[in-house]
């Protein structure tokens, strides 16, 4: 009866076929152990980059490199086909220098994280929209003339060759008709809680000739950088904008 | 009993054993799913992300954005901010988050109308955000000017004077109709305007006004074509300084057009017009995503209309 039964459910396994089964079995964990071992600790990492404060991880090495290890691609992927691929913008469309230090908004790793975060001018409530440049000819607030005058007056903060008058009633403009000091401040050196850029030279957001700067009077700007917050994780984010920050940093002390 | 013995002995297969266990699972497995289902109060996390500087009933709150407010309501680096700072724009965060939680709670949006203006703006903001970001391109503007450029032109400017003859039952349209072609061609042989005026009896139309007087200034060629039908303005169009309009019949009666002086608009090269193209294509593509929008919420809405107003 015993061996009948056993013929009719031959179910109980040898023990080779139990050895061979306990080993695919080990072999399947290490395999799992193996893998999560990179994952555990990408999810450390980037806990770690999220909860440090950014200007402490500029301070640390190990993380700061993490930081551009993530950051880089990100950077390449979705920002270099307007900033260029070594950070040195697009003068001819109003992006700014980032190789050569040029933060509208400040170079703060925070600032700069709310920026990609939130954008400019982006049509997310939260982006960077104070003001832009207005058209002062266009509406009527100064002449041509005046816009002429004002240009002489740049050329002559930024140590160009200039015409004296001209750029003496360019200076009344910046202080009086055109309100320009209000947004760029009164020594001309830009305000970042407006993002208006520094009007100084040797850089220039779209060019410090005459007829770019003209034009930027009479046509006014409205540069736009897109948010990013639906797009991109928290942690690609914050290591973006370290990215941003530490690399220019890099490259002006190697230099 | 030998079936007892075999239902309890795990060495020796039972078809009986298979079916009690399988059918307690199947059990264990819908009671399980049924207290999770009639119990579940969403997916509750017990630790703070490392993103958010808190949770607040389980919404979060950013550390970049707590970053930002500290750095803006103390006006420092954040680096720079003291905890006793940090903990004040925390504090103040939390409390906000409150009050727009408490705020759904009691429906605010479905009464207050500024929470509802504010709603609505931000809605349009969000659905319109991509187009607002998209960087367009030189050639997409120059192909948008091309396919428009009817519209880019500074704006035409007239001086003129609208001559009316009054027609009714004792002057009748053909009587002022054989008037007024006597007023042009006196016009058009040189007389002067007043003479004519007050030779054939011609009044203003009253269509140019300004502060109760005749407006015989600078009038932007907008406003001629709001004030005045679609016939008489392409009659006005074409008229250079100094010329006439052929009569026109209006309902009021006979008009002409004497031209003072017309700056006729100036079409715009692309340079010239290039922000107002990327304005115009900018609105175009947001009223079309905000009509898309529309007409995806109402397609899965379920709109009930009052019968009388339902067709």
């Amino acid at each position: 009866m015993g061996t009948r039964e056993h013929e009719e459910y031959p179910t109980v396994r040898t023990p080779a076929k139990s050895t061979r089964w306990r080993l695919c079995g080990f072999v399947l964990l290490i395999v799992c152990i193996v893998g999560a071992v990179p994952w555990t600790r990408q999810r450390l990492i980037a806990g770690e980059l999220l909860r440090t404060e950014p200007a402490q991880i500029l301070k640390n090495p190990a993380l700061l490199s993490e930081a551009i290890r993530i950051g880089r691609p990100q950077y390449q992927r979705h920002c270099q086909s307007c900033h260029g691929s070594v950070l040195q913008g697009d003068i001819a469309r109003g992006v700014p220098d980032l190789a050569r230090n040029m933060w509208l908004y400040g170079n703060d790793p925070v600032d700069v994280e709310r920026t990609i975060l939130y954008g400019i001018r982006s049509g997310h409530p939260k982006s960077r929209n104070v003001t832009d440049m207005p058209a002062l000819v266009r509406t009527g607030q100064i002449t041509p003339d005046d816009a002429r005058d004002a240009v002489e007056y740049l050329q002559s903060l930024a140590g160009e060759p200039f015409e004296q008058a001209a750029a003496l009633r360019g200076r009344s403009v910046y202080y009086n008709k055109g309100n320009c000091y209000d947004c760029h401040a009164n020594d001309a050196r830009g305000i970042t809680d407006y993002g208006s850029p520094a009007l100084t030279g040797p850089i220039w957001l779209y060019g410090g000739d005459r007829k770019t700067l003209y034009q930027s009077i009479l046509n006014g700007r409205h540069g736009k950088s897109p948010a990013w917050v639906n797009v991109l994780t928290p942690v690609q984010i914050r290591a973006l904008a370290l990215y941003l920050v530490a690399v220019p940093r890099v490259s002006v002390a190697r230099n | 009993m030998a079936a007892q013995e075999e239902f309890f002995d795990v060495s020796r297969p039972s078809v009986r054993r298979s079916v009690v266990l399988l059918a307690s699972g199947a059990l264990i497995g819908l009671a399980i799913a049924g207290y999770g289902l009639f119990t579940a109060k969403g997916t509750r996390s017990h630790t703070v992300p490392p993103e958010d500087i808190a949770l607040v009933n389980q919404r979060q709150i950013l550390r970049s954005d707590f970053m930002t407010q500290a750095q803006t309501q103390f006006t420092l680096p954040f680096a720079q901010t003291t905890r006793e700072q940090r903990r004040q724009v925390l504090e103040d965060m939390i409390n906000e988050e409150l009050m727009v939680q408490r705020g759904l709670e009691i429906d605010l949006p479905s009464y207050d109308p500024d929470v509802r203006n504010a709603l609505v703006a931000g809605v349009e903001l969000e659905v319109t955000a991509d187009v607002l970001a998209r960087q367009l391109t030189t050639e997409e503007l120059h192909a948008y000017y091309e396919q428009h450029k009817e519209k880019y032109s500074t704006e035409g400017v007239m001086q003129l004077r609208d001559l009316l003859i009054k027609t009714d039952a004792s002057h009748p349209t053909a009587a002022a109709l054989e008037t007024a072609l006597s007023a042009v061609a006196a016009l058009r042989r040189g007389q002067p305007l007043d003479t004519v005026i007050n030779k054939f009896n011609l009044i203003d139309s009253g269509r140019f006004m300004d502060t109760g007087h005749v407006d015989t200034g600078d009038i932007f060629q907008f406003a001629v074509r709001a004030k005045v039908d679609d016939t008489l303005y392409q009659a006005t169009l074409p008229l250079q300084d100094g010329e006439v309009s052929d009569p026109v019949r209006e309902s009021d009666g006979v008009h002409i057009i004497a031209m003072v002086k017309h700056r006729f608009p100036v079409p715009q090269n692309f340079e010239a017009a290039s922000d107002r193209v990327w304005t115009d294509v900018k609105n175009e593509a947001q009223a079309k995503v905000r009509s898309a929008n529309l007409a995806y919420l109402r397609s899965r809405a379920d709109i009930m209309v009052a019968p009388e107003f339902a067709q």
